[in-house]
């Protein structure tokens, strides 16, 4: 679990505490984010339709993910029950602009606050649990809180779902992907510098401390129980945000997304992107965003060709499509279980040593 | 506050019942975890496999019940076997959230190859037995529960010798302990987590056949599987008698949480719900489960 | 479930869809549709899509629209929304009509659907569907949402309104007893509030709810209530897969009730699975005909349904025909519009609203006459009942089983509902 953490290369040399603590290392990283977030402002412009909404999705799942990775890869608890998070993020944003009338802008981050109530309830017990006890009661909480959504008809609008209204700013309407693509993108941009952000303060070494041996953490001073309920109520807050940003997104919000499914996804994109990595999230994310619809792509051009005839497969396809999600995860974990910011870095340090790697 | 006498007792027995198949299902649960510290989420999907392959027999083969059960689960002890071999053991002192996502893995790809091969429709099992139902204290019961509940109890009473007396057993239970000390004694580890994934494969197709019997085989079989966890939990992970305590104790649970519902308190949802809010009460008192062992942290 | 050619002859059509640009050219009608081939309720899923894509099959063979052929890309979303979307952007702004699915894709989309003015064609028939104002009851306004079918809520009555008549003919002494049944989730609740309401007008005593998961398992508790609660009806919410479990544990039980079932509960595979267990179990059928019965419009079913079966052999379950009858309403509306003003979304939905007492032509005796208005989507009121009879629990293929008679659909009612304004969308 140590080899998640960046090793820095020796010969590293600072001479103080503030270009120790920064968040990122070098110009030239900090150049290629720029250039990044740049690059994706003018994605609108190339990308169709279908394009940005996935580069949408790919946000605000990431933003949820991203949550799910402080929990699980900073702070080594476990959690399979993040989906009701992000479902109640989704409630709430709509509730809070439907029935108390607040403009969309602030229900967003109001809905995330919520959310990190909820988070810190259930974060409690976690105090007391450890490893896969705490996995299992999470997992109680995922079906304690589907079954709340389905009762509680007045926050959630019961069999018929709950409509959200569209983002606005000042009266003027935020609607249609191209634009809402940009909000997605500033919600991005500054949950993931506040994330690096709280990496490298106190709070953020003292989660790894726990992660790493939590009893010398203890021993240290840390207060586990306080750290650990926090590290719950900042992953919900996450998925709190990232699932109002879902809600304006779709316009409606309904009980049927949020179940054990969505969890497990979640978790495949944190671990798939690295345990442990803040950019590891976004990539994890892109990875599980992009294989439905490249295996769906895949088996729309298989159908009907040559291979198709030769292995009869026809309607075996669909299903192929299914097993090859469950096998590209089985085989990437034994492959690299890691995950891709293991092996991004991995490909970063061939190439900086070249040609001299070993 | 009126108490109906025969419906609880109906629904006392029917927990029994339930509660030892769920019980079964949670000892194969258990005996992953404790023998090779995986927790494996695609325990459904064996059920389902094991289901599906005594149908197949049974449909396409016109074999006898008695014959399909047993090739059936030979079938799923090779599975087990193989599973383990193919997948697991690279995987082997990797973190357990790495390991719990390749069962994941697993399900997804198991339940998806379950349909392709099988089809997406519930399918009946033919009628096995002569008489399809008995009496049991006033409640009819299926006679595949009673021939289920004698056998859970063979198990469980096979189990009980087997890790106590013979050999393996107590080679399983040394891996579980501390892997090295046991493979510096001269245990084959490799083979304890291989024999292990077998048996567990083999016990859950036994359950996977009983379930398949009474509601027809069907993808949504696996779901059965998520039972597992309030009653590997309520009994401690790594208590096998706890295992069976817990399954009984939910299945119990269950009905009883209903007929309180179904009486007086009208919520209408608690015979699903009730299992994880007992599972969380527990944890909040005992939070290694009733039976297991407590982690003595030393420093 | 033999899908030998269906799911390639769709991924097919799906593949050349996405290899040529889906603009609308003067030559091609492009059209989406959303599939559960493969998901949670690919059992039921299947056959509908199946009808859905041979019934466009067969529309092109015969020449198309006007002369334009349509370019449907089906989509196999496996029950999972955020596919849904994906392949709703992918759509939007090309296609002038969508074919979909389910509740879950339904509700998703409803918003995009109506600002972007495509009419979609849904199987889900829950009744916020059909207030196309949406208003009190239903938030949402849905003026692009039809489905072809009874909506739940107005099958849930139907079946009432037969129990009333059912309990006098039985010659039932006082109040008769109704309970809901089915899980907390806004599928089965879908009618609960509209069956459970007017069961109480017609003299019911309406029993609280009882509740069992949308999974096939054990629901012994759940039948012993029903049992010592002495409810006469009882309305199965459920899918098939858990509705054959509960009607297992009860026939075990010995519980005496009428069952009352619902359209995507109940059907000839559900019938086979439970055996004897569903046996007078009474349920909705969207269509007048079913598979093997006597009607002019089965001619053009069964042509139709060589598109994927050639040998002609495969027994067509009730989802598949109205798969057919839903892609057959959206055919002539189009022909409509082609014919006033040019195939665009909101021509399609004008001539969605021309016709009274509408039955696609050449699906006379099968597909119900349906009329939509702009303030009202409820196409059809009149609910045709029918008794599921299983004599053995039988193995093999379902055309064999009805052939032998093990299995039979009787029809025993037709139930008129009034069209009221009171009863608009819930």
């Amino acid at each position: 679990m140590a080899a998640t953490i960046a090793l820095r290369p020796c010969g590293d040399f600072k001479t103080s505490y503030g270009s120790d603590q920064t968040v990122f290392p070098t110009r030239l990283s900090l150049a290629f984010c720029v250039a990044g977030v740049l690059a994706l402002c003018l994605a609108p412009m190339f990308l169709g339709k279908y394009g940005l909404s996935l580069l949408v999705q790919m946000g605000y799942l990431g933003i949820a993910a991203l949550g799910l990775n402080i929990l699980v890869g900073f702070t080594g608890q476990i959690s399979i029950g993040h989906a009701v998070f992000f479902g109640f993020g989704a409630f709430s944003s709509a509730f809070i602009s439907n029935k108390l009338n607040v403009p969309v802008f602030f229900a967003i981050p109001l809905a995330g606050l919520a959310t990190t109530a909820v988070g810190l309830l259930f974060g409690v017990p976690a105090a007391r649990l450890k490893g896969l006890y705490l996995a299992i009661a999470t997992l109680a909480a995922q079906f304690i809180l589907q079954d709340f959504f389905a009762r509680a008809g007045w926050f959630t609008g019961g069999v018929a779902g709950s409509p959200a209204k569209s983002f606005s700013v000042f009266g003027h309407e935020i609607s249609g992907d191209q634009h809402y693509f940009y909000v997605v993108l500033a919600y991005v941009v500054v949950m993931y510098l506040a994330a690096t952000n709280l990496m490298r303060t106190r709070d953020g070494r003292a989660l790894v401390a726990i992660r790493d041996h939590y009893l010398s953490a203890e021993m240290m001073g840390i207060n586990l129980t306080k750290y650990r309920t926090l590290s719950f109520g900042i992953a919900a807050f996450y998925a709190g945000i990232g699932g109002a940003l879902y809600a304006h997104y779709l316009g409606f919000v309904s009980i049927e997304g949020f179940d054990i499914l969505f969890s497990i996804q979640f978790l495949a994109m944190v671990i798939i992107g690295g345990l442990g990595s803040i950019m590891g999230s976004l990539m994890g994310t892109a990875f599980m965003v992009m294989l439905p619809e490249a295996m769906s792509g895949l088996a729309k051009m298989l159908s009907g060709s040559a291979i198709d005839r030769l292995l009869s497969l026809k309607e075996g396809i669909v299903f192929l499509r299914e097993m090859t999600i469950g096998a590209v995860i089985v085989l990437f974990l034994i492959f690299e279980p890691d995950g891709l910011a293991h092996r991004w870095r991995r490909i970063r340090a061939y190439w900086k040593l070249y040609p001299f790697s070993h | 506050m009126t108490v109906d006498a025969t419906l609880l007792l109906q629904l006392v027995v029917n927990g029994l019942i339930v509660g030892a198949l769920y019980g079964v299902v949670a000892m194969c649960f258990v005996l992953i975890y404790k023998a090779s510290q995986v927790v494996n989420f695609a325990q459904g999907e064996f059920m389902l496999i094991g289901a599906w392959a005594c149908w197949w027999l049974l449909v396409k083969f016109q074999l006898p019940f008695f014959a399909s059960f047993l090739i059936t689960l030979a079938f799923m002890m090779a599975f087990g076997l193989i599973l383990q071999v193919i997948v697991l053991k690279p995987l082997i002192g990797e973190p357990i959230i790495s390991v719990i996502m390749v069962t994941i893995g697993l399900s997804i790809f198991f339940q998806a190859l379950m349909k392709w091969m099988f089809g997406v429709s519930a399918q009946p099992f033919p009628p096995i037995f002569a008489t399809p139902d008995v009496n049991l204290l006033g409640l009819q019961v299926k006679t595949v529960y009673v021939m289920s509940t004698m056998i859970s109890i063979g198990i469980m009473g096979g189990f009980a010798w087997f890790f106590k007396y013979s050999r393996m057993g107590l080679a399983m239970r040394a891996t579980a302990f501390d892997q090295q000390v046991a493979q510096s004694l001269g245990i084959s580890v490799r083979q304890v987590f291989a024999l292990a994934w077998g048996i567990s494969a083999m016990v859950s197709a036994l359950a996977g056949v009983v379930v398949g019997v009474v509601n027809g085989v069907s993808p949504a079989l696996s779901f059965f599987g998520i039972k597992v966890f309030p009653a590997v939990i309520l009994g401690g992970l790594d208590s096998i008698v706890g295992a069976v305590v817990g399954g009984v104790v939910i299945g119990l649970l269950e009905n009883l949480a209903h007929y309180a519902d179904s009486q007086w308190l009208r919520w209408g949802n608690l015979y699903e719900i009730a299992p994880f809010y007992a599972l969380i009460l527990i944890l909040m008192i005992r939070p290694n489960g009733l039976f297991g062992t407590k982690d003595i942290e030393r420093v | 479930m033999n899908l030998t050619r269906p799911i390639a002859g769709a991924l097919l059509s799906g593949a050349l869809a996405s290899m040529t640009p889906l603009t609308a050219t003067a030559q091609a009608i492009p059209i989406g549709h959303l599939a559960d081939f493969s998901g949670a309720t690919a059992d039921v899923g299947g056959p509908y899509g199946q009808g859905v894509a041979d019934a466009i099959a067969h529309i092109n063979r015969q020449g198309g629209i006007g002369g334009r052929k349509l370019d449907a890309d089906t989509v196999d979303y496996s029950y999972q929304v955020p596919r849904a979307i994906a392949a709703y952007k992918n759509w939007s702004g090309k296609v002038v009509a969508i074919q979909g699915w389910g509740t879950a894709d339904t509700e998703a989309l409803v918003g995009f659907i109506t600002k972007d003015k495509i009419p979609y064609y849904s199987a889900s028939y829950a009744a916020t569907l059909t207030d196309p104002a949406g208003g009190s009851k239903a938030d949402k306004p849905t003026p692009y949402n039809f489905f072809y079918g009874p909506s739940y809520s107005d099958a849930a009555r139907a079946m009432v309104q037969w129990a009333a008549q059912d309990w006098k003919k039985k010659g039932g002494q006082g109040k008769p007893r109704y309970v809901h049944m089915g899980a907390n989730h806004p599928y089965p609740n879908s009618p609960k509030a509209a069956a459970e309401d007017y069961a109480r007008q017609l003299g019911f005593e309406v029993l609280p709810a009882i509740q069992f998961a949308l999974t096939p398992g054990d629901y012994t508790a759940q039948c012993l209530t029903l049992k010592q609660s002495g409810a006469n009806y009882a309305y199965l919410g459920n899918t098939a897969g858990s509705n054959i479990s509960v009607l297992k544990s009860c026939q075990t039980a010995g519980v005496q009730v009428q069952f009352l079932g619902n359209v995507w509960g109940m059907d000839e595979n559900a019938m086979k699975a439970a055996g004897s267990a569903a046996n007078n179990v009474v349920f909705p059928v969207r269509t007048a005909a079913i598979w093997t019965d006597k009607a002019p419009g089965l001619t053009l079913m069964k042509e139709i349904s060589k598109m994927s079966d050639p040998s002609g052999n495969a027994y067509r379950a009730s989802h598949y025909l109205a798969g057919v009858c839903a892609t057959l309403y959206m055919k002539e509306a189009m022909e409509w519009a082609a014919a006033n003003g040019g195939i665009s979304g909101e021509n399609i939905r004008k001539g969605m609203y021309v016709r009274t007492n509408w039955v696609p032509k050449g699906a006379e005796g099968v597909c119900k006459p349906s009329t939509w208005t702009p303030t009202d989507h409820r196409g059809m009121l009149q609910v045709d009942l029918y008794r599921a009879e299983v004599k053995d629990a039988g193995d093999g293929q379902i055309a064999d089983l009805i052939a032998r008679g093990a299995i039979q659909m009787k029809r025993i009612a037709t139930i008129d509902l009034p069209r009221n304004k009171e009863w608009l969308g819930w």
